[in-house]
C-alpha cells in the first residue's frame, strides 16, 4: 500500500517502483534531470538511480478511475503513484485523460447515462436496420442464387416429391407468374423462376427463396381452381422477393446476435440472455412485417396484372378453415389468419378506390 | 520494506468502488454501442485494467496489458468466420456440416490460445502469467470427457471438472513458477450433489403448482379441442420458460460456490505458495442470485454495483500464504500473442470456470 501513503513534497512524485520482469518492489520517486528533458527513477531509500531516459521515450499509461497513474520506462521498469500532479509535471498529462474525466462519477454522467439509452434504442429501432440495408447491398450477385440451389435440393431431399400435376394445370398457373413478372420490378438478386412440387406435409402453400425462386406445392393448385386467388398467393411470393426479405431476415438475426455477443461482456450474462431472446422476438415481429408487407405488395402487383386483389383472403380463409389453434400471435412467424383477412379486405377497397 | 511483510499470509484486497466503475462501464457501453460493437474490443480492456488493477495482493497490484486493437483483430477474424458459417448453413447443409466438424477441431486450439493470451497479458507486480496448452490434454478435458459424461447421465460429471481444473490450472504459471491442482473427488460431488438438488427441487415445485393451477389440464382441453380457446398454452410456454430459467440458470453459480474453497485449497504455486478461499456458498449464491434480481430490475444500470459487490466479497475471501518472499519471481521472455481465441472466447461465451 506505500503507493498510496507517498505524496511528495518537492515535485518528486513518490511510489512503487517495479524491476523488468521481476516481482521485486522498491519504494522510489521521480526526478526531472536534464533541465527537465529526461526522467530518472529514484530508489527512495538509498538514493541510487535505478533508471532514467529522455521524456518521449517514456510511455504514460492511460488513466483509469482510482488507480494509480503507471509510467512505464524503456527495458520495461515501471512506476506506479497515485501523485498524478507530480507525474503531470514531469511527463505531461496521459493521452486519454479526456475519456477518464467523462468517466468520472459526477452529475454530467447523467447526461452520459441519457445519452447511452438513447443510443441502444436507436441503433435496436433503426441502426440494424440500416446495417441490414447496407448489407444487403453488398451482397454478391451469386450468393442468394446459391442459397436458392441449397435451399431446393434440402426440400427436395425432406419434404417435396416431384410435381403431379398435368402440363395444361402447370401451364395455367406459369401464365399467372408470367403476367406478375411484367408489372413487378426486377429482383434484386437472381432470377424469377417458378418450380413446382408435391408437398402433402405442407398442404396448399406457396413459398419464396432469396434468389428469386418461388415454389407452388401441387395441393395449393388443385385447391384453388380460381386463378385469382393462386395470384394473390403468386404475388404475395413475388413480393417477398423484390423487398429481399429472405436475405434481411437473416441479417438483421446474425447482426443482432453478433451485436448482443460484443456488448455481452458490457451488459452481463442475465441481460445478455434477456437481450438475445428480446432480439429473436424482435425478429419473428419484423418476420410478421414482412408477411403483411408482402401481402401489401403483392395484392397491388396482382391487381395491376388483371386478377382480383381480394381473392388472397379465400387463401386465409381455407387456411384458417381448419380450425388449427394458432398460438399467441407474439410467438409466431406470420399475423393470425383472421387479422390478414381483415386487413386484406380493406387493402382491395383501397386498391379499387385509386384504380377507379 | 519487503522482509518481513512478504511472509505473511496475505488477504486478496479490492480497491475498486461503484461509483468510479460506473462511469467507466457507461462511457463504455455508450461508445461501444454507437460504434456498432466496434470500440467494445477496447472497453473490454478497459474493463479488465479496472478489475485488475484493482486487486492487490501484498499492495502489488494485477495489471492487464492487452492492446484494443489487438482485441478487435481477433474480434474481426472471429466475427468472420462466424458469419461464413452462417451463411454456409443455408446453402448447403454438407458444406456447414463439414465446417461445424473443422470448428469443434480447432475448438481446443481455440481455447488454449485463448487462455495463453489472457495470461500473457495478466502480470502481478510487474511479472507476467504464463499458460502452456497441450491440444490433445485439451482435447480430453474439453471435448472427450463432457462428450463421455453424458453416457453416464452425468453422474461422472465431477471428474470432468476436476481435470478440467487440473488442466487449467496446473498449465499456469507465474515467472517460471508452475501452479499445481490436487484435490480429492469429495467436494467436487458435494458441490454436483447441491446443485442437482437445486434443480430436483425447482422442477418438482414448478410442476407441483402447474398441476394445481389447472394448467395441465388446461392443455389437455386445448389440444382435445384442437383450438387454444383460453390462452392457456401461451400460459403453459411461460411457466415452462420460467421454471426451466429458474432450475437451470444459477446451476453453474451453485456449483461453483460450493466448489470454490476446495479448488482454492487444492492450489500450490512452485516454491510453497498455497491459497486459501474462505467464501461462504450460500452467501454467494444470495449474492449472485439478488445481483441478477437487482440487475433485471433496474434494466442493467446497477450492473457496476453488482460486479464491484461480487469482486470484493470474493477478494476478501482469498488468502495468499507465501512460504517465502514474493520477490522471487522472475519473468520470462514475451511472445507475440493474436488474440483470435481470446476473442472467440468472448463471443461464444466460452467460460472454461477455473478462476485463479
Amino acid at each position: 500500500m506505500s503507493a498510496r501513503q507517498s505524496e511528495a513534497p518537492n515535485g518528486r512524485p513518490a511510489g512503487d517502483a517495479f524491476p523488468a520482469g521481476s516481482s521485486r518492489r522498491l519504494t522510489a520517486h521521480l526526478v526531472g534531470i536534464a533541465d527537465g528533458n529526461a526522467v530518472a527513477l529514484v530508489d527512495s531509500n538509498n538514493g541510487t538511480v535505478l533508471v532514467s531516459a529522455p521524456r518521449s521515450a517514456i510511455l504514460r499509461e492511460p488513466r483509469l478511475g482510482g488507480l494509480p497513474s503507471t509510467v512505464v520506462f524503456p527495458f520495461g521498469w515501471r512506476f506506479q503513484s497515485h501523485d498524478h500532479g507530480g507525474i503531470d509535471a514531469l511527463l505531461g498529462p496521459a493521452g486519454t485523460d479526456r475519456l477518464h474525466r467523462w468517466e468520472a462519477y459526477r452529475p454530467r454522467l447523467i447526461l452520459v447515462v441519457g445519452l447511452a439509452l438513447v443510443a441502444a434504442f436507436a441503433v435496436w429501432r433503426w441502426g440494424l436496420g440500416a446495417l441490414v440495408v447496407v448489407a444487403v447491398a453488398v451482397t454478391p450477385d451469386a450468393l442468394p442464387s446459391a442459397i436458392d440451389d441449397g435451399q431446393i435440393a434440402v426440400v427436395d431431399r425432406t419434404l417435396a416429391d416431384p410435381s403431379a400435376l398435368s402440363a395444361a394445370e402447370k401451364e395455367r398457373v406459369r401464365r399467372v407468374f408470367d403476367r406478375l413478372k411484367t408489372v413487378a420490378p426486377a429482383p434484386r438478386f437472381g432470377e424469377y423462376a417458378l418450380l413446382f412440387r408435391s408437398m402433402p406435409k405442407v398442404g396448399p402453400n406457396a413459398f419464396a427463396m432469396p434468389g428469386g425462386t418461388v415454389v407452388v406445392t401441387d395441393q395449393l393448385v388443385r385447391a384453388f381452381p380460381d386463378l385469382d386467388a393462386i395470384a394473390g398467393v403468386l404475388g404475395h411470393e413475388v413480393a417477398h422477393v423484390t423487398e429481399a426479405h429472405g436475405l434481411k431476415q437473416v441479417y438483421r438475426s446474425l447482426g443482432t446476435y453478433l451485436l448482443v455477443s460484443m456488448i455481452a461482456g458490457d451488459v452481463g450474462p442475465v441481460l445478455d440472455d434477456l437481450l438475445l431472446e428480446g432480439g429473436l422476438l424482435l425478429s419473428l415481429s419484423y418476420s410478421r412485417e414482412h408477411e403483411r408487407e408482402a401481402d401489401r405488395i403483392g395484392m397491388t402487383l396482382a391487381a395491376k396484372a388483371g386478377y382480383d386483389p381480394a381473392a388472397l383472403a379465400l387463401f386465409f380463409e381455407k387456411l384458417s378453415g381448419g380450425g388449427k389453434s394458432e398460438g399467441p400471435s407474439w410467438l409466431s412467424t406470420h399475423p393470425a389468419s383472421r387479422d390478414r383477412i381483415e386487413e386484406i379486405r380493406r387493402l382491395a377497397d383501397e386498391i379499387a378506390r385509386s384504380a377507379r | 520494506m519487503e522482509e518481513n511483510s512478504s511472509t505473511r499470509t496475505a488477504q486478496v484486497r479490492f480497491s475498486g468502488t461503484a461509483g468510479e466503475y460506473f462511469g467507466i462501464w457507461i462511457v463504455n457501453f455508450l461508445l461501444s454501442i454507437v460504434t456498432f460493437g466496434i470500440y467494445s474490443a477496447w472497453a473490454k480492456v478497459r474493463n479488465r485494467k479496472y478489475f485488475l488493477g484493482n486487486t492487490t495482493i501484498d499492495g502489488r497490484p494485477f495489471e492487464y496489458h492487452a492492446r484494443g486493437l489487438q482485441i478487435l483483430f481477433g474480434r474481426a477474424i472471429v466475427v468472420g468466420a462466424l458469419v461464413i458459417l452462417s451463411v454456409s448453413s443455408s446453402i448447403s447443409p454438407i458444406l456447414n456440416g463439414v465446417l461445424f466438424v473443422l470448428l469443434a477441431a480447432a475448438l481446443p486450439w481455440l481455447i488454449n490460445r485463448g487462455l495463453r493470451f489472457n495470461a500473457a497479458m495478466t502480470s502481478w507486480s510487474n511479472v507476467r502469467f504464463r499458460f502452456e496448452g497441450s491440444y490433445w490434454r485439451a482435447f480430453a478435458v474439453f471435448l472427450l470427457y463432457p462428450f463421455l459424461a453424458i453416457f453416464s447421465l452425468y453422474l461422472a460429471f465431477p471428474f470432468v471438472a476436476r481435470a478440467s481444473s487440473r488442466y487449467t490450472i496446473g498449465r499456469h504459471s507465474l515467472g517460471g513458477h508452475r501452479f499445481a491442482f490436487e484435490s480429492g473427488i469429495g467436494p467436487f460431488y458435494r458441490a454436483f450433489l447441491w446443485a442437482a438438488a437445486w434443480v430436483i427441487a425447482v422442477l418438482a415445485v414448478s410442476a407441483w403448482l402447474a398441476l394445481t393451477a389447472g394448467l395441465v389440464d388446461g392443455v389437455g382441453r386445448a389440444i382435445r379441442l384442437g383450438y387454444d380457446a383460453d390462452g392457456v398454452i401461451g400460459v403453459t410456454i411461460m411457466v415452462v420458460y420460467v421454471a426451466g430459467a429458474a432450475a437451470f440458470l444459477p446451476l453453474t453459480t451453485i456449483y461453483r460456490a460450493f466448489v470454490r474453497n476446495a479448488v482454492y485449497a487444492g492450489i500450490a504455486l512452485e516454491g510453497g505458495h498455497r491459497f486459501e478461499s474462505t467464501i461462504s456458498p450460500p452467501r454467494l449464491i444470495w449474492i449472485a442470485i439478488s445481483n441478477a434480481a437487482v440487475i433485471v430490475v433496474s434494466f442493467g444500470m446497477l450492473l457496476p454495483w453488482a460486479r464491484v459487490r461480487v469482486a470484493r466479497y470474493l477478494c476478501e475471501n482469498t488468502w495468499v500464504k507465501p512460504a517465502g518472499s514474493l520477490d522471487e519471481f522472475i519473468g520470462e521472455a514475451e511472445s507475440r500473442q493474436s488474440a483470435i481465441g481470446d476473442a472467440f472466447m468472448d463471443i461464444e461465451g466460452v467460460d472454461v470456470g477455473a478462476a485463479v
